[in-house]
């Protein structure tokens, strides 16, 4: 099953796709660095576009959990919300 | 009169083909400024409880605010007030299109339509030479929005019904241009008077106090809101539909009868992918606004059109289990030119995909499947075979059928697609708006799930709180008549910006979540006009509007749409959510659903009602609610 990590659209759009799966991922941090080498050398695009994202496990902000320190299972999600839409 | 009022109510009758022009009551004016605020006293004072809202004694109340047929940006909407045929509650819906600038150009404040027409017809209003010409309209009737609004032409300002509210689809809404006053069922309303259209004109302008202060105020504002990252950036790209993977991120899209808060596939349904695969142009702007949200798609067969905003891309998309943004788009014309609300359309789809997965009842639609829905709409605007079941609404059909713990409503009106369970305001905003489960009369969900700052939405912090903060100030701007968007640009530019993981971010989000009774003490001062919707009151009417006025002018509005209720036979047992909401938990973060068990006390505290939801009497004379 592992991790499945979604992309806000403008980082799905850099890479060309929205979403992926990782094998494994022990923390919210693995999941970051590991999405970070899918943007090339330097990370700057990566830098930039994660800037203006929350991170979310499975609907809730790691700022509500554990941080970049929350624990991984298999089947969670990981996801960069864009920050704030109106609707 | 006071400035910013035409100052004057068109009385018109139906059955009598009377016409009457009376003046404005100033009084309730300054009571209750306009729009929701004054069409709701008008019901309450006109109206016997108990009244059959689809007959001859529901009035339809149309009125305008101070702010309307001025350029202030997003300000030419219109408020439609009577007894909701959906909820048997307070009805109203506000609507954007260029319907209320008519109004006001004709120099009509309110206009107050009642009885019903023994035959189809429409009313031609023009307000220079004070003429109502009442119209035969059999030529119009069964004919769709576009093509209604097509054959009047564009010399007029209209506001129109479909089939559905001609067929008394209980969530049938009133269209003006491509916008419609959706929610509440008020084109039935319409529809039962037999009332196809009614176009307005005329020539007036509208007299302000200080139109020079208004003016460069205003520049500003358009300035403000180019630069504001949601109003001038997020909506002005991706229309509404930009949340979409918002709320998919934090869990709370509506997913298979809200069954779920997570759709794999909802980027192919979210604004960004329609700026990118769809979009043909930006025409339908409500007329000044500059924000322009309204999208235009192309339909097969039917050129360019309105493209689905947010509600309508989660209630007939993932709601739906649908990821294909074609087939979203075709519906919402669909629903659009019957003349209906999408929220409610989609809900009761999507009420009937899970009562035939269970085996309870086939309405030959499944989740993930576009079959039939097409035709299921037309079958639901006509109220043919199993459309004519779902034309009444989740609350009915769960009645008749069953399925109560899954029908997604409340009391009566379909829930918007913001799931209470990841936003815990948003959840008792629902349960305690009067209309029913809507988040345009108060929309915490901004405060909390959807907007920048990321305070947990998911403890009870502040959950009471910010619901009565947030109605009361839709209530001022719903009777302004202003956009709800306006509010998104309470949070300024500034903390859109700021780095989430700063420690100063943090420490503002924190400050925020833990400083309830200081916010409500803040936005309760009246002092001197602050936002921009408080300077241009102040600037047109003359009188000094701040937060602290609002809020009181909000609540007083509130009290009275919740005084109704209780006539009408609404009690504090309403104040709920569906039990799924309540019961099922689809967060690894809690057990259980929404905790609104924990919060009412606290919100009727707040409101100052008592331990049944019912105002205290000191409460309604604080608030000079007079019933």
């Amino acid at each position: 099953m592992g991790i499945r990590v979604e992309l806000t659209y403008d980082m799905g759009k850099a890479i060309g796709e929205h979403a992926f799966e990782l094998d494994a991922a022990a923390t919210v941090a693995d999941v970051v660095e590991q999405t970070r080498t899918r943007f090339g050398a330097g990370g700057e695009e990566f830098a930039k576009l994660a800037r203006v994202a929350r991170v979310a496990v499975n609907g809730v902000l790691v700022s509500h959990r554990e941080g970049m320190k929350t624990k991984l299972a298999d089947g969670d999600r990981v996801g960069f919300v864009k920050a704030a839409a109106g609707g | 009169m006071i400035k910013g009022y035409a100052g004057r109510v068109l009385e018109i009758d139906l059955a009598t083909r009377e016409v009457a022009w009376k003046p404005l009551d100033e009084d309730v004016a300054r009571d209750y400024i306009g729009g929701k605020g004054y069409g709701t006293r008008l019901l309450y004072d006109r109206t016997e409880a108990g009244i059959d809202p689809l007959g001859p004694e529901n009035p339809l109340i149309f009125a305008t605010g101070p702010l309307n047929g001025s350029v202030a940006p997003q300000s030419n909407r219109f408020a439609v007030v009577c007894k909701s045929p959906l909820t048997g509650g307070i009805g109203n819906a506000t609507c954007g299109g260029n319907y209320a600038y008519g109004m006001k150009r004709a120099g009509i404040d309110v206009i107050v339509v009642s009885h019903q027409s023994e035959r189809p017809v429409r009313l031609e209003i023009d307000g220079d030479r004070d003429e109502v010409r009442f119209v035969d309209a059999d030529d119009l009737w069964g004919l769709g929005t576009y093509e209604t609004q097509e054959k009047l032409g564009k010399k007029l300002s209209h506001a129109v019904i479909g089939p559905a509210g001609e067929n008394r689809v209980l969530y049938a809404g009133i269209v003006s241009n491509e916008r419609i006053a959706g929610r509440t069922g008020v084109g039935a309303v319409m529809g039962s008077k037999r009332l196809k259209a009614i176009s307005v004109t005329g020539s007036r302008k509208l007299e302000m106090d200080d139109p020079a202060a208004f003016k460069t105020y205003t520049k500003e504002v358009r300035e403000l809101f180019k630069d504001h990252p949601v109003l001038g950036s997020s909506m002005k790209r991706f229309g509404t539909g930009g949340i979409v993977n918002t709320t998919n991120g934090r869990g709370i899209l509506p997913t298979r009868n809200f069954q779920k808060g997570h759709f794999d596939d909802a980027v192919s349904i979210s604004g960004e992918y329609m700026e990118d695969h769809e979009l043909v142009g930006v025409k339908t702007s409500c007329i000044h606004c500059p924000v322009t949200c309204g999208r235009d798609v192309e339909i097969e067969g039917k050129g360019r059109v309105k493209g689905p905003e947010y509600e309508t891309l989660a209630l007939l998309g993932s709601n739906l289990e649908i990821g294909d943004l074609k087939e979203v788009n075709v519906w919402n014309y669909l629903a659009d030119d019957l003349g209906m609300d999408t929220i409610s359309l989609g809900a009761s789809l999507s009420f009937a995909m899970e009562l035939s997965e269970r085996g309870i009842w086939d309405a030959g639609i499944r989740f993930g499947d576009p079959d039939g829905i097409s035709a299921l709409i037309e079958d639901i605007g006509h109220r043919r075979g199993a459309g004519n079941e779902l034309a009444d609404g989740t609350k009915r059909m769960s009645e008749k059928f069953g399925g109560h713990a899954f029908a997604m409503h409340v009391k009566g009106l379909e829930m918007s697609a913001y799931d209470p369970r990841g936003s815990f305001a948003q959840g008792v905003e629902y349960a305690t708006t009067n209309r029913g489960g809507c988040h345009v009369q108060g929309a915490s969900m901004y405060m909390e799930s959807t907007g920048p700052l990321t305070i947990n939405p998911q403890n009870l912090k502040l959950k009471a709180d910010i619901p009565v903060l947030m109605q009361n100030n839709a209530c001022a701007i719903n009777s302004m008549v202003l956009c709800i968007f306006t509010t998104y640009g309470m949070i300024p530019k500034q903390l859109h910006e700021m780095d989430p993981s700063s420690l100063s971010f943090r420490a503002i989000s924190k400050v925020f979540e833990n400083l309830g009774p200081m916010m409500r003490i803040a936005m309760g001062v009246k002092g001197s006009p602050l936002l921009w919707f408080e300077k241009w009151l102040t600037y047109i009417t003359g009188t000094t509007f701040s937060s602290g006025h609002l809020q009181e002018i909000g609540g007083r509005i509130f009290n009275l749409e919740r005084m109704y209720n209780l006539r009408e036979g609404l009690t504090g047992k309403d104040d709920t959510l569906p039990p799924r909401m309540l019961e099922e938990s689809i967060f690894d973060t809690m057990d259980a659903g929404h905790p609104l068990g924990e919060l009412l006390p606290r919100y009727y505290a707040l409101r100052g009602w008592d331990a049944d939801g019912v105002p205290l009497r000191r409460t309604l004379e604080k608030l000079r609610v007079e019933v």
